[in-house]
């Protein structure tokens, strides 16, 4: 009862507001609606929408770019993120100052970042090259290189994302006493044998939100790419959603659009189980 | 010989962070000069640190595109509505998730978990239907109301919930207390630098949210600072100074959120906690 | 502390949801036209015929205060002009309210592709020449001509022919030209003086152009002869000038012509074979305004770029002009145009045509337009735009208006609903030929194949 009580405005939400127009676009995947004609007119054309998916070329690129920006982004946040969070947790002088400079680049905006950053990844003038040529590298054109874009996207959010987790994970250090830390002391354990089996382990709750969450995320990642290179060079940036964006409102493919997204939604939820199934293993509840 | 270790440890990590906060704070503190200078000094390369001119009319000029009080107004306003009723349904359900277990619990976890993996383009039109048909668009109402629900809040607080020893809320209830007062009493002051957290992260997601806003609203009344800063961006040519202006003013209030909310981190361990 | 703040939060709360009921107040008045207008969705699709002829049977229709609903994006920056020009004309129409609506640019098309999708688009919105022919094909708009055939004191000449007929799909006249944008080139005079080179006038051609730049350019002052970007739009006007284009005057594709693949191979030879702009894997121009930046900087002679740039170049340090592009085997010249169009469900299409016709043609409003720098409105009559041609820089500012006459519409093709996926291929091959991964011929014959696709689906 107390649970219901609980839940119950949870999932009214949930129910209205997301269920429910979700269904409605598992509806709209078997149509050919172009968003031009109102919706009571909506006409169904079976599962064409979804063999179009699979043999659409597009499609295949911007779920291959998907893995490849996943493959680059997930092991360095992450790692990354226990890193900062690690060193933020330390009680020295001006930590306070420190924690908001990290969080500066997670709230200013994509459009405003991005003007910078292209300056910064700029072939001829940019910074990155500048660095790279006193080591003796030439640099490419970065975000105007096929081969090169992708790996600036994907340093480029990392950049932006490694405040949001640091975060996450900050709050998530809070909650470990540090009577475990003492009592390692005491046993004489290292620094590493201590992240290993203290931090980790108690982090582990906050770590698995982090990297579902991030995995999701990814898995979806457009705003970056449409600012900064609006899915090009030669399509070398294009994601499954760019792809739903544009069907959807530019080339007035809903349907189409709609059946790309529950695709995406049976790619998202296979690897999200695979994750809660892996979770017995390595995540740690109970203290 | 444990001090001397301690201080070139602290050293070592002052200048890692002075050293990351450089490369994390320039773009930042370009965007702040950019917002005084003029249209074409904005995107000059190699970018001025500071405008030639300090060209404060800016700020002013934004007002032709929209009314930048107005705007910043209903932003925070709807932003701060949106994050308290956020974080109370969803540390509710959080609570249910993680501490009172009930048959099918763990189906209806995963599917709040679903909604957090269809891109927002697609339901975007269907939830406009719903609203529409209910006369909900273009009302405070219909703002607010989509951003309150968060299965990425109700997960992040489960996970945080889950860590709380059962003993702990076994002993409340033998003296008791009733779920309400666990939940008041309990749970939620020990929750609370993820409650910190989630602070910050659905104010920053109302803050920046703008498909919603977009179709939601028709009059200015009602309309919310991302709104006006896409104006900024014209067909044919973009005023990066004055949207550099539009993104300091942006700036502003979701930082003094993140400063409030900071201080629930607790002041951070000494130095004996982690080498 | 959470306590407290818990507090604070709920009284935000409270004067938040008594500023909803105090609003809902002041909507009664502005809802009232919404729901007024939503009786068209559920009653058939004839009320809204018969109201399109109403007009011509009663000359002087009845004054019952109707509003009208009015989306638009090109009055970003412009909202007091707008509002100027809309309260001139209810002043002139005071039983006609017009309730418009600003929306960004960029997100124009989802906001109106989403109230088209629920039923609820406004009276009357605005469109570029591309959605036009796609929101004309898809029969969404209302017909014009048999109210215009109706109405004695409207004379269609008052508008440039050209831009009027833009928005004529099929003989039927579906849209009102409300203003216009073009492409020229701009030369700095300074750089041509230094070098004794004389000024680009309109018989200039390719070679002129090349011979001119060669000279111009300047390796060690960083000078470039000339610059156009290698993109879609660029694209296919080059090719037109060099007599090609994306469809043959069939509707067939027509990408991979000799025509075609020359003038593509000329924009990429100006950079790596003449050397007199900057190379394929100089990428300073893509940063967001270089270009316009080193033309002010005076680092390129000559450059293509929009008549709206003319105002950011007020100040600079150098004498510039501009003139007609030079071409090879033609002329040819952008033309970027926006009008307004009403929805075949708008129940008051009496008014929106008044409103339509003062908006776009009207001197009043018009002068309004020009005076405040908004656009270039598609009037015929030169004594109206000689408040235009005053405005300089540039002195030469009547080639905004002779460039109309080798203009070249968007190459919409056959199947208008396509044009969004067909300048996506084909900006995707022309990434692959600038990158140097193909060679032209090779991405032209890919961009072919893939247009054809597209249009056999």
């Amino acid at each position: 009862m107390a649970a219901f009580v609980f839940l119950l405005p949870a999932l009214l939400g949930l129910i209205a507001f997301q269920l429910l127009p979700m269904v409605s676009s598992i509806f709209i995947s078997f149509s050919d609606w172009d968003l031009l004609s109102k919706w009571t007119q909506i006409h169904f054309i079976g599962w064409d929408n979804y063999a179009e998916v699979f043999n659409n070329e597009k499609s295949y690129t911007s779920i291959k770019n998907v893995f490849i920006f996943l493959v680059g982004y997930m092991p360095i946040i992450t790692m990354l993120g226990i890193f900062f969070a690690v060193v933020l947790n330390r009680n020295i002088r001006g930590i306070k100052f420190y924690r908001a400079a990290v969080f500066v680049p997670v709230i200013t905006s994509w459009v405003a970042v991005s003007i910078v950053w292209r300056w910064l990844l700029n072939g001829q003038s940019g910074m990155i090259n500048y660095l790279l040529s006193l080591v003796g590298i030439q640099g490419p054109i970065w975000l105007q290189d096929d081969h090169w874009a992708m790996v600036a996207i994907i340093a480029v959010t990392i950049w932006k994302d490694i405040g949001f987790v640091s975060i996450i994970l900050l709050a998530g250090l809070q909650d470990i006493s540090e009577d475990y830390y003492e009592a390692a002391n005491l046993d004489g354990a290292s620094a590493w044998n201590k992240l290993w089996r203290i931090t980790i382990p108690l982090l582990s709750p906050t770590l698995f939100f982090i990297i579902t969450i991030s995995l999701i995320n990814s898995f979806q990642v457009f705003d970056q790419v449409l600012i900064m290179t609006n899915g090009g060079p030669a399509g070398a940036t294009s994601t499954i959603v760019e792809q739903v964006y544009r069907n959807a409102f530019q080339f007035n493919k809903m349907g189409f659009a709609a059946a790309q997204s529950w695709v995406l939604f049976v790619i998202i939820f296979s690897v999200t189980m695979v994750m809660q199934w892996l979770q017995r293993r390595w995540v740690v509840y109970e203290r | 010989m444990r001090d001397k270790n301690t201080i070139i440890k602290n050293g070592l990590t002052h200048l890692f962070l002075i050293a990351d906060s450089v490369v994390l704070v320039f773009p930042f503190i370009w965007m702040l000069s950019g917002g005084f200078k003029d249209s074409l000094e904005v995107v000059k390369m190699p970018p001025q640190l500071l405008p030639s001119h300090w060209n404060f009319d800016n700020f002013r000029q934004i007002e032709k595109f929209f009314p930048v009080y107005r705007f910043l107004l209903n932003s925070v306003g709807v932003a701060i509505v949106t994050t308290f009723l956020q974080l109370l349904i969803c540390a509710m359900a959080a609570y249910v998730f993680a501490k009172i277990s009930f048959k099918g619990r763990h189906a209806v976890f995963i599917v709040f978990l679903t909604t957090m993996m269809i891109p927002a383009q697609v339901t975007l039109v269907p939830l406009f239907i719903l609203f529409s048909q209910t006369n909900l668009i273009d009302t405070y109402a219909g703002l607010i109301l989509p951003g309150i629900f968060s299965a990425y809040g109700t997960f992040l607080l489960r996970q945080n919930i889950m860590t709380i020893p059962n003993e702990l809320l076994e002993a409340a209830f033998m003296d008791g207390a009733s779920y309400y007062r666990v939940f008041w009493k309990v749970i939620l002051p020990l929750i609370k630098p993820t409650l910190a957290a989630l602070i910050i992260f659905a104010f920053m997601s109302s803050w920046n949210s703008f498909l919603w806003p977009l179709i939601a609203t028709n009059s200015k009344e009602l309309m919310t600072l991302p709104l006006g800063l896409s104006k900024l961006q014209g067909k044919w040519s973009t005023e990066w100074n004055l949207l550099m202006a539009g993104n300091v003013i942006s700036f502003v209030p979701i930082f003094v959120v993140y400063l409030f909310a900071q201080r629930y981190f607790i002041k951070g361990m000494t130095m004996t906690g982690i080498k | 502390m959470l306590k407290k703040s818990g507090v604070f939060l709920l009284i935000a709360i409270m004067v938040i949801i008594s500023a909803c009921g105090s609003n809902k107040g002041n909507n009664a008045e502005s809802s009232a036209p919404a729901s007024s207008a939503s009786p068209s969705e559920s009653a058939s699709p004839s009320p809204s015929e018969s109201a399109s002829e109403s007009p011509s049977d009663s000359p002087s229709p009845s004054k019952e205060p109707v509003t009208i609903k009015f989306l638009t994006y090109t009055a970003n920056g412009q909202e007091e002009t707008l509002k100027a020009m809309v309260e001139a004309f209810q002043a002139k129409n005071p039983d006609v309210t017009v309730d418009y609506e600003v929306v960004p640019y960029a997100d124009y098309d989802t906001k109106l592709t989403t109230l088209l999708a629920s039923g609820s688009e406004p009276d009357i919105y605005e469109v570029g020449y591309e959605n036009f022919r796609k929101y004309a094909a898809k029969d969404l708009l209302l017909d014009l001509s048999p109210i215009i055939a109706a109405d004695t004191t409207f004379n269609p000449g008052i508008y440039k022919k050209l831009a009027y007929d833009a928005f004529n799909y099929n003989g039927k006249q579906m849209g009102v030209t409300e203003s216009f944008s073009d492409v020229v080139l701009y030369y700095n005079k300074d750089l041509f003086d230094a070098k004794g080179v004389k000024y680009p006038d309109a018989s200039w051609t390719w070679k002129e152009e090349l011979e001119a730049a060669k000279k111009l350019t300047d390796p060690k002052a960083g000078v470039w002869g000339t610059y156009a970007p290698i993109q879609f739009y660029e694209f296919y006007k080059t090719i037109t000038q060099n007599g090609g284009g994306v469809f043959d005057a069939n509707g067939k594709p027509t990408l991979n012509s000799k025509a075609n693949v020359d003038a593509l191979q000329w924009m990429i030879d100006k950079a790596s074979k003449y050397k007199v702009s900057p190379a394929l894997n100089d990428d300073t121009f893509n940063q967001p305004d270089a270009d316009l930046n080193a033309f002010v900087a005076g680092k390129i002679a000559m450059v293509r770029f929009g008549i709206w740039n003319f105002g950011r170049f007020k100040d600079a340090p150098f004498k510039w002009d501009i003139a007609l592009e030079p071409g090879n085997t033609q002329k040819a010249h952008h033309f970027f145009a926006d009008g307004l169009v009403a929805s075949k469900n708008t129940k008051q299409s009496e008014a929106v045509w008044r409103f339509l016709k003062f908006f776009t043609s009207d001197p009043d409003s018009v002068s309004k337009r020009i005076a405040a720098g908004w656009s270039v409105p598609a009037v015929a009559d030169d004594a109206v735009l000689d408040a235009y041609y005053k405005q300089t820089p540039p002195e030469s500012k009547k080639i905004v208006i002779e460039a109309l006459d080798s203009l070249v519409l968007p190459p919409v093709g056959p199947k208008p609903e396509k044009w969004g996926e067909l300048q996506s291929a084909v900006t995707e091959q022309l990434d692959k030929a600038k990158l140097g991964r193909v060679s032209v011929q090779k991405a032209l014959d890919s961009a072919q194949k893939s247009v054809e696709d597209l249009l056999s689906k």
